[in-house]
């Protein structure tokens, strides 16, 4: 069986109490058990010390000497004298029931034998107590109380006692546990606001370390350690595909000067220029694809937070707009703008730029002529949001995932660019502490992003 | 045109790489491999640009560069860096390079950039802000433009290209360039923003008649006639 961390402590805390709450109530009433044996025994000696014991043949005997009230009385009178048996009550009482000697005078008939006796029973100077009642020959009852308590209101004492004994151990108990949940909690904290930050992208983060050695320090440490390793080899990572990316950028950037240089003397001859027009295009398609690559190694450092400032990404949307009308004008597609009131925000206007325009390129390239392509930015609450939205083919969405991966190019005939638009895009957004999600606009592809204003 | 070029870099192999580039259009070189030789270069000689590169021992480029602007130089300077550390673009140009490319970089666009900035040079010299190129005038301040005195109505990004184009007139000016300078635009965008204005302000050119004065110089750029 599996509990979960709420119902342990519930089950622990109520099992706790239960536990406290059994042990005072045990040892109160085996506190009270032994003191009445104790007194009981008391009173049966100091009675059989009075009286002693009948024999069989004294049992018939109407009257006797040993069982003469006087004497009796004067035997009580005595031991209510004695300094050792002062302290008891006693009382003879004949068959009618009359008092007949002893130091107290019962309100009550008691049974015979051992009873309780309270302060209801009227009894001088007894709150409450244990009496033994008995029968005597000749219809003689001699009762001797004795004082259960030594001294009065001793039971709410004893009770006050009980509750601040194991009342402060259940206190200090559930103290405890508060405080150590409060611990564990902070230092869970701790580590999850490392983890979110972590995600947000500073893999600087790190797990606060106290110092003290404890286990959640050492917890913390090991944590820690792991992700200076992952950091580490993310470092290495992105350090060999950028030495690759600038490795290759050098033989292809040779490459492209010698077909361009080889491209001016071969003019006259078409042929010949198509052919070598071709190679120049896919040399620049390499080298935009490595230009890519670099530039989201660039952009998820980090390292470009540093040149954030105040803009109006309203305002930037406009100005992206009003560029690329012709070049949407060109290939047949209507490109329209919806505008929104100032949308402030803090950021990059040259990657905001970037963003846009490859968003925009992205659409007029991968839909028909015909197609309306839109902008449009908004205040949604703390977040400004930009739609680009096309009513063309869109994307299915078993494939919406893939088109964010890099070089995760879609099947459909979406051929033509690198295949690292989108995931530059969502970098760009990333970095800004936004998100970036594309939908199903019926017909068409909605990419909608969202960002913190300022 | 020809000029006097000091190459700083401390990669031999890349120097001698631009300095054989360089040699193919004519340009006289003088290669230093870094800070400390750059200086003694450019107090002994009269260069015309320096490339320099940004990483370099001893005293590197940006150390170089407060040197050499601190002592009065004001040769134009191009400055190369690795792909990928933008932010360093920012704070070259703030230190007082003149032009600011990636590496690494091909001879046709160097050629054009070394070309702009020995210009640049030249037109900051003049008080006018009238730029001419064969038949065509161009006043940026004013958002003007004229064709053999027809004045033309350009909107005002045709107008910045043809200021561009006109200040560099007969010599290229390569697409990232264009984008740099007419777009504000670090990055390259895939599809031809600068082929689609080109292409506008060709038209607008040509409206009233006479001969197309840009010359496309395919997969390289643009050149206004002289």
């Amino acid at each position: 069986m599996r509990f979960s961390l709420r119902s342990l402590t519930w089950i622990f805390l109520l099992l706790f109490l239960a536990a406290t709450a059994l042990t005072g109530f045990g040892i109160y009433s085996t506190s009270i058990a032994t003191i009445r044996s104790l007194v009981d025994e008391r009173i049966a000696e100091v009675s059989l010390t009075a009286v002693p014991r009948p024999t069989g043949a004294e049992q018939n005997v109407r009257t006797g000497s040993r069982f003469d009230a006087v004497l009796i009385a004067q035997r009580l009178d005595a031991l209510s004298r004695d300094r050792d048996t002062g302290d008891l009550g006693f009382s003879l009482t004949d068959m009618a029931g009359r008092h007949v000697a002893g130091n107290v005078r019962l309100s009550r008939m008691l049974p015979p034998g051992f009873s309780s006796v309270g302060v209801n029973d009227n009894i001088k100077g007894l709150t409450k107590g244990r009496a033994l009642v008995r029968e005597l020959p000749g219809g003689l009852r001699l009762t001797v109380t004795a004082e259960t308590e030594p001294f009065n209101g001793y039971d709410r004492a004893r009770a006050r006692i009980y509750l601040i004994g194991f009342g402060s151990i259940i206190a200090v108990v559930l103290g405890g546990l508060v405080l150590f949940s409060r611990l564990v909690s902070r230092h869970i904290t701790d580590m999850r606001t490392t983890v979110d930050r972590i995600i947000a992208g500073d893999m600087n983060e790190r797990v606060p370390v106290t110092g003290d050695g404890s286990a959640f320090d050492q917890q913390a440490d090991a944590f820690n350690r792991m992700l200076d390793r992952i950091q580490q080899l993310m470092e290495e990572i992105g350090n060999v595909s950028n030495d690759i990316s600038h490795e290759l950028r050098t033989p292809l950037t040779r490459l492209r000067g010698k077909l361009a240089l080889l491209l001016s003397r071969v003019e006259e001859q078409e042929v010949m220029g198509a052919a070598v027009g071709g190679a120049l295009e896919d040399a620049d398609d390499l080298l935009a694809m490595f230009t890519a690559i670099l530039r989201i190694a660039e952009i998820e450092g980090g390292e470009r937070r540093r040149g954030f400032a105040p803009i109006d990404l309203a305002m930037l949307a406009g100005e992206v707009v009003a560029v690329m009308l012709p070049v949407a004008e060109e290939s047949g597609h209507a490109l329209l703008l919806e505008e929104s009131g100032p949308l402030p925000i803090s950021g990059d206007a040259q990657l905001l730029t970037q963003l846009l325009i490859n968003l925009i390129e992205n659409a007029l390239r991968h839909t028909p002529p015909g197609t309306i392509v839109t902008i449009a930015t908004s205040r949604f609450g703390e977040r400004a949001l930009m739609l680009i939205q096309d009513n063309g083919p869109g994307i299915a969405e078993d494939q919406r995932q893939k088109a964010l991966r890099r070089f995760g190019r879609l099947q459909q005939g979406r051929s033509a660019g690198h295949g690292l638009g989108l995931p530059l895009a969502e970098s760009i957004i990333r970095l800004h502490g936004g998100e970036m999600r594309l939908d199903d606009a019926a017909p068409g592809l909605t990419i909608s992003m969202t960002l913190p204003t300022r | 045109m020809t000029f006097n070029v000091l190459i700083v870099e401390d990669d031999a192999e890349l120097a001698e790489t631009l300095e054989t580039q360089l040699r193919g259009f004519g340009h006289h070189c003088v290669l230093a491999e870094n800070g400390q030789r750059a200086m003694a270069a450019v107090t002994d000689d009269a260069f015309d640009v320096v490339i320099l590169d940004r990483m370099m021992p001893v005293i590197d480029g940006m150390g170089f560069l407060g040197q050499l602007r601190d002592g009065g130089h004001k040769v134009p300077v191009l400055m190369l860096t690795a792909l990928g550390k933008s932010l360093q673009k920012v704070e070259g140009l703030e230190a007082g390079a003149d032009d600011y490319v990636v590496k690494p970089i091909d001879a046709i666009e160097l050629n054009a950039r070394l070309n702009a900035l020995v210009r640049a040079r030249q037109w900051s010299g003049e008080e006018s802000d009238t730029i001419r190129a064969g038949g065509i005038v161009v006043s940026p301040a004013k958002y003007r433009a004229w064709r053999d005195g027809v004045p033309l109505d350009l909107p005002k990004t045709e107008l910045r290209l043809l200021a561009e184009l006109a200040r560099n007139a007969g010599s290229v000016m390569t697409r990232p360039m264009l984008l740099e300078r007419v777009w504000n635009y670090d990055f390259e965008p895939t599809t031809n923003i600068v082929d689609t204005y080109i292409k506008r302000l060709r038209k607008k050119l040509v409206e009233d008649g006479g001969d197309d004065p840009i010359t496309t110089l395919r997969g390289v750029g643009y050149m206004l006639k002289k």
